[in-house]
């Protein structure tokens, strides 16, 4: 090959400046040619879709998100956004959607360090970020999670949080919690297929996790607001 | 070993001396409203003028043919809205792919509101849009279809000249964001059918708030700002004059350096793209692995998907600027997730990139001092398993 059988753009995309050096160089090493974009096969066949999928012509899927995704302290807008589908992202059923109170800058969870003492130990107060992961029982989620705390109850080591996301620990610093529980969370209900009763379990969607995966939990308080029906739900599940 | 290295070009880039030396006159002195007769008006008007020239040359357009906005997004909007809004037809319909910029998707979706018809193409595993995908939702309502030049999450180049071209014989226009292609490889607009195309100073060593739409002669668009009938009346309001000569300069720049500087690029990231293969068995590469921009690298760590928050956290604190394809980093940037997505990644995967974007400013040795820190940070990371990660997929 000589450089009259390449583009000639010089774009300088194979790491050669030059088509001239990228032919010369192809004398010794044929399968650079592989590193010219303008010759490569996807320039007219394109490749295979990921998927067997139809060309879609709805909106493409809402890009999943988790609390951690809620601006701070912006107020939640995913129920206005998202059409109830009543189903996770493993197209299981859900009940109904949790979203987080209007006033809080993320979704109110009620966790537990593991060792619970750390709470004490690392002198955990409000307003403060904490990392951690609710690993294991209750209810374990892949995913590292970054919040604010509301509470402490320095006697047992609950904390409740807000989970907010990761801009306030890269610009505030935070303390690294290692494993939590997730005991509860406190939410409100806009959106419900089912009628609501305390002491019923239930599937439900928290509207920012990020992986759109089901929980289940327990509601053991519920109070009608004027914006919905706002819950406590614990023993907490995912799936 | 100390000072910050900036590895998030994708993002933004540092403004480069010789563009701020251009602007330099028009933050003191030359104040002139390029609209005024008079001395002062003249000296901004002949500035802007001149920038315009300089940015149409970086895609071989005509001067008149560039529009001046104040942002990527702003231009990305004027051309699908603009464009749309000028239409006769009872029925318009527009193609788009699933992993453009929320510039682009979310006027799709506006319009869509308003009773446009919309097709989001899939793209494949390294994201790229198939011509034949294109090819098949191809409708004689078709008026617009707008993919976009480079990713900005992946790094993908698109088959651009396929799809440009095969637009054109549909008999639709071609609309492509270039905003993190402008300036790092060919676009001419002699060569390539393109009829507009989106331009951002800061992605280019040029300021920030100031952008660029081509519009191909011939191509009629309704302003999105009414007023003072500035840039041909499609962006009423006083030119930014300093952004615009910044814009101008960071252009000419590009186009006189591209070939060196893609080349000078692709090696670095070549060399990030292997030896983090090596280095971290459990790395895969997110994207094609040469049809890619000359620094682009987005990584995922196979188990370590969730635990993307704290190398990001633990490398700002190295003093390195990277980003995260994490979800939670939503605010910044909520495509990540979706354009992997499309990509076919599931959700754990589609949050657990890494996208290191190397720029005009880096240098050797900082990938050599990055390539020294990482893995020791990533081993540090608590994996979701206590099993030890399969190895990742060949590179």
């Amino acid at each position: 090959m000589t450089a009259d059988d390449l583009p000639g753009l010089n774009c300088g995309l194979c790491g050669l400046p030059t088509c001239a050096e990228l032919a010369e160089r192809l004398q010794t090493e044929p399968k650079l040619i592989e590193r010219c974009i303008h010759l490569s096969p996807d320039r007219v066949q394109g490749a295979k879709p990921a998927s067997a999928a139809p060309v879609a012509t709805a909106v493409p899927g809402a890009p999943a998100t988790c609390g951690a995704c809620a601006p701070f302290p912006e107020r939640t807008t995913a129920q206005s956004r998202l059409a109830p589908t009543w189903r996770d992202t493993l197209g299981r059923d859900i009940d109904f959607y949790l979203e987080h109170f209007p006033e809080d800058p993320g979704p109110r969870e009620i966790i537990l360090p593991h060792n619970p003492m750390l709470t004490r130990e690392m002198n955990i107060q409000p307003g403060e970020i904490l990392i951690g992961r609710p690993l294991g029982m209750s209810c374990g989620c892949p995913i590292t999670h970054c919040g604010v705390v509301m509470q402490v109850d320095a006697r047992t080591g609950v904390i409740v949080w807000c989970v907010t996301g990761p801009l306030n620990p890269r610009q505030k610093g935070f303390k690294d919690l290692g494993y939590y529980i997730a005991e509860g969370y406190e939410g409100m209900v806009a959106q419900t297929r089912v009628e609501l009763k305390i002491g019923m379990r239930y599937f439900f969607q928290p509207r920012m996790c990020m992986l759109q995966w089901r929980h289940s939990g327990l509601v053991n308080f519920m109070n009608r607001t004027s914006g919905g029906i706002q819950v406590r739900l614990e023993g907490l599940w995912i799936g | 070993m100390s000072g910050l290295i900036y590895f998030d070009n994708s993002a933004t880039t540092p403004i480069d001396p010789r563009v701020s030396e251009a602007m330099a006159p028009f933050l003191a002195g030359a104040f002139g409203n390029p609209s005024s007769l008079h001395w002062a008006g003249r000296e901004a008007h002949a500035a802007v003028e001149h920038a315009r020239h300089q940015t149409a040359l970086l895609f071989g357009a005509k001067p008149e043919e560039i529009i001046f906005t104040a942002s990527g997004t702003e231009s990305d909007n004027l051309a699908i809205i603009g464009l749309v809004e000028a239409l006769d037809h009872r029925e318009n319909h527009v193609i788009t792919s699933a992993i453009e910029h929320p510039a682009v998707l979310e006027p799709c979706r506006y319009l869509q509101q308003r009773g446009l018809e919309v097709t989001y193409l899939p793209v494949d595993s390294q994201g790229l849009v198939s011509p034949d995908d294109l090819r098949k939702a191809l409708r004689p309502t078709t008026r617009l279809v707008s993919i976009m030049a480079a990713n900005n999450v992946v790094g993908t180049l698109q088959p651009i000249q396929e799809l440009a071209r095969i637009t054109r014989e549909h008999g639709a226009l071609f609309h492509t964001d270039a905003v993190q292609a402008a300036g790092k490889i060919p676009l001419n607009v002699n060569t390539l059918p393109l009829d507009l195309l989106t331009l951002s100073a800061h992605k280019l060593n040029g300021p920030k708030g100031v952008g660029a739409l081509y519009v191909r002669t011939g191509v009629a668009l309704k302003p999105l700002i009414h007023g003072g009938g500035q840039e041909r009346g499609l962006r009423s309001a006083t030119e930014n004059v300093a952004g615009i000569v910044g814009l101008g300069r960071a252009a000419e720049i590009a186009r006189e350096d591209m070939s060196a500087e893609a080349a000078r690029l692709v090696r670095p990231r070549d060399r990030l793209i292997e030896t983090l293969a090596i280095s971290l068995p459990n790395a895969y590469l997110i994207g094609h692995r040469y049809r890619r921009l000359p620094g682009h690298v987005c990584l995922g760590l196979a188990g370590q998907e969730s635990e993307a928050i704290k190398l990001l956290l633990a490398l700002d604190e190295a003093g390195m600027a990277i980003s995260t394809g994490s979800a939670c980093s939503a605010h910044h940037a909520s495509e990540p997730s979706y354009v992997l997505r499309a990509m076919g990644f599931d959700v754990l995967r589609a949050r657990g990139s890494l996208r290191v974007t190397l720029g005009r400013f880096n240098t050797e040795a900082e990938v050599d001092r990055f390539l020294d820190v990482l893995p020791s940070i990533a081993a540090a990371l608590r994996p979701i398993t206590t099993r030890q990660p399969e190895s990742a997929p060949a590179l």
